[in-house]
């Protein structure tokens, strides 16, 4: 059982972007045991609860392994794409950053994975 | 920094081929691409200047006016470009022709007779606007389904299309440069054709296929530099660490022959490149990443190996690829409406209870004058603009100010104004203290329908000029 949990940018990094009505995000994880983590909690069901009403299609995920990444396909996530839609953020640039705040619930014994920094920073 | 004028030019068995990125979107400066001309050694400095929406933009001008539908800003870059590539025999590649790139060749041919740069060549690429093909395809059968919705009855916008443009790839400018262009103007090729069309070049890659690996290797060099700056450190993570963003240097690919590529940019330019950073853009505007389908293959991105050398190098290796699709991605752009929207500013006390009776209101007003809006959204900036219903609202008195933005479409550009003129008396028949603007312009909406073409209905061709 999970006891405790992190937000999504303790442990990864994010970059969303725009086709039509398609938003997807790239999330980039700090270790490749950090990854492993992400491929069992973020599932499509996880990702479309958390975003309720902004997305309103099919959410799939697709696994990186080769630089440790899950790449999050959101369907009917921009209001009808770019052009058409009457949310401010027209592109959904920052789904990305709402989505660092998706909790990541964790295990006791993957709580030392959690860096005190990003690896960049350090 | 050291200004050099030593280039390796382009030439058959070269071991490896240096592409500069110039831009990512239409509106980048063009110091930091002319920077990287003069300094980078490189071969080919290529611009990306169009968006999803940008052809149909750019094909209502031109049926005002015959002779725009190009990008406006490459007409100053390359009064600046010409002079520069001159002098270190950098070529430039461009899609910023957008619908128009005969008109765009011709002044730019015009510019290089004026600066003395006989001989200089041009080449448009023609072949991409498809428009005219719809008709005779769907009358043999083929269906443009929407590859968004599913929606195969694309009758049901036929009478709104502004433009159909397909994403073309790289023969055309890899025809350009082998007869000998020094300015290539393209239309809607795909972003990374830009890139993929100067590395086949080169290595006299085909898309035969012993080379598709090779090819997908270079595809995903293309989609790693094509938004420029953004593999260097631009909008990302990486912000705390990002050296000078001021002066964030544009991103250089050297390629091998075996598909390989370092990327990095100037020295002592701003930014940061390093496995991140570029983890960051392999991740970008990416669907099924084991299958990137662009018009000159199909990029398996779960291959890639990346190796961060230190010192803003990263190593990109291991590309893999299939065979180029039967089919072009279209773009059909057509009219859907018109947007209304404004903005006010909402201060203490009573923020979020004044923002409901703002939005209480301006509904009123709306079912007052009949309109029923085809969509219509009221924003809480600083409360929910971004995040829609993900969250609760704060407590009241936790909240100091917010903006109010209501948008509105409408069916008509007659119901557009009228919602337009409705904003304002949200303020004025409301509550005290709401600070506003102007409303912005009423726009018309372009709607995009995203479907697919057989290869064999779009022939690209090239046009080659040369300055007096």
């Amino acid at each position: 059982m999970a006891h405790h949990s992190v937000p999504l940018y303790r442990i990864a990094i994010t970059r969303s972007g725009d086709k039509g009505d398609v938003s997807n995000i790239g999330i980039i994880a700090f270790s490749p045991e950090l990854y492993r983590v992400l491929k069992k909690t973020v599932t499509p069901q996880v990702v479309k609860d958390y975003f309720k009403d902004l997305v309103r299609g099919d959410v799939t995920i697709y696994p990186m392994d080769n630089i440790e990444a899950l790449q999050v396909v959101m369907r009917q996530a921009l209001g009808g794409g770019a052009t058409k839609t009457l949310r401010f953020d027209q592109t959904g640039k920052s789904m990305s950053a709402l989505i660092q705040s998706l909790e990541i619930p964790l295990e006791d014994s993957e709580m030392g994975l959690v860096p005190n920094r990003p690896p960049f920073e350090t | 920094m050291e200004r050099t004028t030593v280039q390796t030019k382009g030439s058959a068995g070269k071991n490896t081929v240096r592409l500069g990125a110039g831009a990512g979107y239409w509106g980048g400066e063009i110091e930091a691409p002319i920077k990287l001309a003069k300094e980078g050694h490189i071969d080919y400095l290529c611009f990306d200047q169009l968006a999803e929406l940008t052809m149909s933009l750019l094909e209502r001008q031109r049926l005002k006016n015959p002779e725009q539908g190009y990008i406006p800003d490459i007409i100053p870059h390359v009064e600046q470009l010409l002079p520069v590539m001159r002098d270190t025999g950098v070529k430039v590649i461009t899609n910023g022709g957008g619908t128009n790139c005969i008109a765009a060749m011709n002044k730019a041919l015009a510019i290089a007779k004026r600066q003395g740069h006989p001989g200089l060549k041009v080449a448009a690429i023609l072949g991409d606007n498809v428009t005219d093909q719809i008709d005779p395809l769907i009358q043999q059968g083929w269906k443009f389904t929407n590859l968004d919705t599913g929606d195969d009855d694309i009758g049901q916008i036929r009478g709104s299309i502004v433009s159909a443009h397909a994403y073309v790839g790289a023969d055309g400018i890899i025809e350009a440069l082998s007869q000998g262009a020094d300015l290539v103007i393209a239309g809607r090729v795909s972003d990374n054709a830009l890139y993929v069309g100067p590395i086949m070049h080169e290595f006299g890659w085909t898309f035969e296929p012993e080379y598709v690996d090779r090819v997908g290797s270079a595809i995903t060099v293309g989609h790693l530099v094509e938004c420029a700056e953004l593999v260097c450190g631009g909008m990302s993570n990486l912000w705390r660490v990002s050296k000078e963003p001021w002066n964030i240097g544009f991103p250089i690919a050297e390629v091998s022959a075996d598909g390989s590529a370092v990327i990095s940019k100037l020295p002592g330019s701003g930014g940061v490149i390093n496995e991140w950073t570029v983890k960051e853009h392999l991740v970008y505007e990416v669907h099924d990443p084991s299958r990137y389908i662009m018009p000159d293959g199909v990029a398996d991105l779960t291959a890639v190996r990346l190796q961060d050398l230190g010192g803003n190098l990263v190593r990109v290796s291991g590309g893999r690829g299939l065979r180029r699709p039967d089919t072009l991605k279209v773009q059909v752009g057509y009219m859907d409406g018109y947007i209304a929207e404004g903005i006010y500013l909402i201060g203490r006390p009573d923020v979020l209870a004044k923002a409901r009776k703002a939005k209480e209101i301006y509904e009123g007003l709306l079912g007052r004058s009949g309109i029923v809006p085809l969509d219509i959204r009221f924003d809480r900036i600083g409360v929910d603009s971004i995040s829609g219903g993900m969250f609760d609202d704060p407590d009241e008195a936790d909240v100091r100010e917010c903006g109010l933005r209501i948008a509105v479409r409408t069916r008509t550009r007659e119901e557009a104004l009228t919602a337009k003129s409705h904003l304002l008396r949200v303020t004025l028949y409301g509550p005290v203290g709401l600070g506003w603007g102007a409303p912005i312009a009423v726009r018309p909406v372009i709607s995009l329908w995203p479907t697919l073409i057989p290869r064999e209905a779009v022939s690209v061709s090239v046009k080659m000029g040369e300055a007096a």
